[in-house]
């Protein structure tokens, strides 16, 4: 009797094992390819230290956020192709408000930027709702206008922010330092707070359940209009703040086009390799934010081992290639073993 | 005793989509504590009343009143909120999120879905992905939660049709106790042994209209088949005069015990040359799985498919289209190229013939033409497929198999919504390529049309083969208790 409930206990035991590999083993792993990263470049370069932890986690926060902001659109069936022109137009209207104010003011102009891309995204979630033209047109179509505007407010690169300000993103506030609990907060707080929205909150829920099947969902009460304002609003906001991000890294503004939209398609890319199903309802936020870090830590391991620019574009092109067939591939064996 | 008020009255709902006419004016009155069936053939209706009942889209006209207060559910809470729960049709769990994620999605009290599931006997683990558990008990955490909502009047839609016996009787169980507390059970089925069994009263919708109201336990079956079938039936089929077929046409379609993940269990058919095979089946018989199956989209777990005597290792339908056995599925826009002409619609099955430099040679475009022609499509719209009618769209699926050539056409439900003269013209298209000595398996959702057009017809239970006839002599009643899985005729 004993033997046979200790099997139980056991085949239980591989059970859930299986069971937990399946749903956070991708997730895992992309975290462990990135601790791998990081073991890698610390034997290539000779002194690896805070410096370099400060550098890595800050320089990641920008594409963080906006991996976030992607991954719960996407996650509730979603896709917006303006996440980086929204960062672009927070970067500049930033930079001109905050110039010369104090830390206090700057917080305060901060956060009523990503209120406003918030509400302004939502609205934009509302009209996908209503025209019921597909997002990735809509979103296409308000990139170029939230571009537009970020050109209007700030003509050419330019403005400032409080040192604070700075301090607070990038843990000095000259922007250069080597204290990386500032950077390595705001990676982590707002990364668990998403997290915990989309995992614990009903509302969380919604955007899974309408990005996973509409029909279900609204025939089990949910109003999946709501899901989707819902959606673009929190990515309004986590663009907002990688734009904020953006001016504390370099010190001033820049609104040019070409930074939006290259922002935008890595922004696809770190969700992609964070294991979100471009399809919807599939996918962890904690992922996208690895992968974020990953893509952007690439370049400075490329430079070390002494890749030039252009190679280094083909390896992350191929990076991403690879792992999206790995991906298929043990979609592909668990289909198989079923 | 006081007259009970009803606790459920719709009275003359109506709903149409777009040219579609789903309910013409349905009645329905649900007393308090009775459990009552809602019947009626495929496309009655039945659904569609549900789905407004349950908020799931606005009636065009009706009303809906509970206890004699008028309701307008615009959407599935609101329903929900008045007292009504439904078990749709379909799942309507998400397939990505936890058990217990979909309970918190909906404000469901865990709890009381919990007792619920321990009274129906399932032990589930909350913590299993939806699409990771098997439909049988997803249809019954789909009841759990209807009835953890605690509602007035519960909406069973086809719950049954997924279930084992022993399930089934769990579920009359709940129905029961429902009624002893004085609510109320609309229960929706294809089994009449068990409307019998289990329900005081039945409503009957015939065309979208409420035709009958009667006490099944009084009529028994026979009356209600009567009132789901109306006059029409009873009239003497005008037949086509019964073929003889020569019993040594070869075999050219045949299946062997096939089985696929509950959906079909056993099944096994033989397609001579030169007949029109019918099959008729309720919904959800199986009857889909089983033209996947014979078609190569989908391999057997178990027995096999024999195209002229040699077995299909089909990888996908190109392995059966290159061997002779081509389908029509009822669903035109999913074999066509909707925005393409209707000459390159035609000529699709050709491109692997022509290899890859693709041209039409000379001949190919009186091939067409003559196709065009045999068929009597109307050309106006030819620039984009999707801009011809349905029938004419059907019949462009049927020309581009007459173009390429075949020996097995397998053809399913061909003429759903479909104006009855284009039906005509695509029946007798049918014989005419059963008479050059094609076999054709035709599986109909319209049970009248069956002796009119085919040879002999098969009809499927529960993916089963059950009974086998002369199509000629057999008529919708047969047909009808047949297909509801009743053993003796009346």
């Amino acid at each position: 009797m004993t033997s046979a409930s200790v099997e139980r206990t056991a085949s239980d035991r591989s059970l859930n094992w299986q069971r937990w590999r399946r749903r956070h083993g991708w997730t895992v792993g992309v975290w462990i390819l990135l601790l791998l990263l990081l073991i890698w470049y610390a034997a290539l370069i000779p002194k690896f230290g805070t410096f370099q932890i400060t550098s890595i986690t800050k320089n990641s926060l920008p594409l963080a956020y906006l991996a976030i902001g992607q991954a719960v659109i996407v996650i509730a069936g979603g896709i917006d192709l303006s996440v980086g022109a929204m960062m672009v137009l927070a970067n500049s209207t930033a930079a001109v408000y905050m110039d010369g104010r104090s830390l206090g003011m700057a917080i305060v102009i901060g956060l009523s930027v990503m209120v406003g891309l918030a509400i302004l995204n939502g609205l934009v979630g509302w009209i996908i709702n209503v025209s019921k033209v597909p997002d990735i047109v809509v979103t296409l179509a308000t990139s170029f206008i939230y571009a537009g505007i970020a050109l209007l407010v700030l003509p050419g690169p330019g403005g400032s922010t409080a040192p604070g300000f700075r301090w607070v993103f990038t843990g000095a506030a000259s922007g250069t330092g080597s204290n990386f609990w500032p950077p390595l907060a705001m990676m982590i707080i707002p990364t668990l707070i998403v997290a915990w929205f989309m995992r614990r909150t009903r509302s969380g829920l919604s955007l899974y359940a309408s990005g996973s099947d509409l029909n279900a969902s609204y025939l089990s009460g949910v109003d999946t209009g709501r899901a989707k304002i819902k959606a673009y609003a929190v990515g309004g906001a986590m663009s907002g703040l990688a734009g904020l991000a953006t001016i504390a890294l370099t010190g001033s503004g820049d609104p040019r086009f070409s930074v939006g939209a290259n922002a935008t398609l890595n922004s696809v890319a770190a969700i992609v390799i964070g294991g979100i199903a471009l399809t919807g309802g599939v996918g962890s936020i904690v992922g996208a934010v690895a992968a974020a870090v990953i893509i952007i830590f690439l370049n400075p391991i490329l430079v070390v081992i002494g890749v030039d620019q252009n190679t280094a574009q083909v390896i992350q092109g191929a990076l991403i290639a690879v792992v999206m067939m790995i991906g298929g591939l043990l979609e592909l064996r668990r289909r198989r073993q079923e | 005793m006081i007259e009970t008020s009803p606790l459920l009255q719709a009275n003359q709902v109506a709903k149409r989509f777009g040219a579609v006419v789903a309910l013409r004016s349905a009645d329905l009155v649900v007393k308090p504590g009775e459990i009552h069936a809602l019947l009626g053939a495929n496309g009655a209706g039945k659904s569609t009343l549900v789905k407004i009942l349950s908020g799931v889209f606005a009636p065009d006209t009706g009303t809906i009143r509970i206890h004699g207060d008028l309701i307008q559910p615009k959407r599935p809470e609101n329903a929900l909120r008045a007292g009504l729960a439904t078990v749709f049709q379909d799942p309507s769990l998400i397939p990505d999120l936890t058990v217990e994620q979909n309970f918190r999605l909906t404000g469901v009290n865990i709890g009381s879905v919990r007792s619920w599931l321990e009274r129906l006997d399932i032990d589930l683990d909350f913590d299993l992905v939806i699409k990771e558990i098997p439909l049988e008990t997803l249809r019954m955490l789909d009841l759990a939660r209807a009835l953890a909502h605690d509602p007035q009047l519960l909406l069973l839609d086809e719950i049954t049709a997924a279930l084992t016996a022993n399930q089934a009787g769990k579920v009359f169980d709940v129905m029961q106790m429902w009624k002893e507390q004085g609510r109320s059970v609309l229960f929706i089925t294809h089994r009449l042994a068990e409307v019998l069994a289990v329900c005081d009263r039945a409503t009957i919708l015939r065309d979208g209209a409420a035709v009958a109201q009667l006490a099944p336990k009084d009529g028994g079956e026979h009356e209600l088949l009567e009132a789901m079938l109306g006059p029409e039936a009873t009239r003497q089929v005008e037949s086509a005069s019964p073929r003889v077929l020569p019993s040594e046409a070869p075999v050219v379609l045949e299946a062997r015990n096939l089985h696929s993940k509950g959906k079909v269990n056993g099944a096994s058919l033989q397609l001579h040359a030169g007949e029109i095979l019918g099959i008729a089946a309720l919904e959800g018989q199986g009857q889909e799985r089983l033209f996947d199956l014979l078609s190569g989209d989908r391999r057997p777990q178990q027995g096999e498919v024999l195209i002229n005597g040699r077995v299909l290792n089909a990888r996908s339908p190109y392995d059966a289209v290159s061997r002779g056995v081509v389908s029509v599925p009822s669903d035109r826009l999913l074999a066509l190229l909707p925005k393409r002409p209707v000459k390159e619609n035609l000529t699709v099955p050709l491109y692997s013939e022509f290899g890859q430099w693709f041209t039409l040679a000379r001949g190919e475009d009186e091939r067409v033409q003559r196709s065009v022609d045999r068929l009597a499509i109307d050309t106006r719209a030819q620039n984009q497929v999707r801009h011809l009618s349905g029938g004419n769209q059907q019949k462009v699926v049927l020309g581009r198999w007459l173009t390429s050539g075949f020996n097995t056409l397998l053809c399913f439900d061909p003429t759903r919504g479909i104006d009855i003269q284009t039906k005509r013209q695509i029946y007798a298209l049918l014989r005419e390529i059963a008479d050059e000595g094609a076999a054709v398996l035709l599986y109909t959702s319209e049970l009248p049309e069956i002796p009119l057009v085919c040879d002999r017809v098969l009809v499927l239970y529960d993916g089963r083969v059950v009974h086998e006839q002369e199509a000629a002599t057999a008529n919708e009643a047969i047909l009808l208790s047949k297909s509801h899985g009743l053993v003796e005729t009346i």
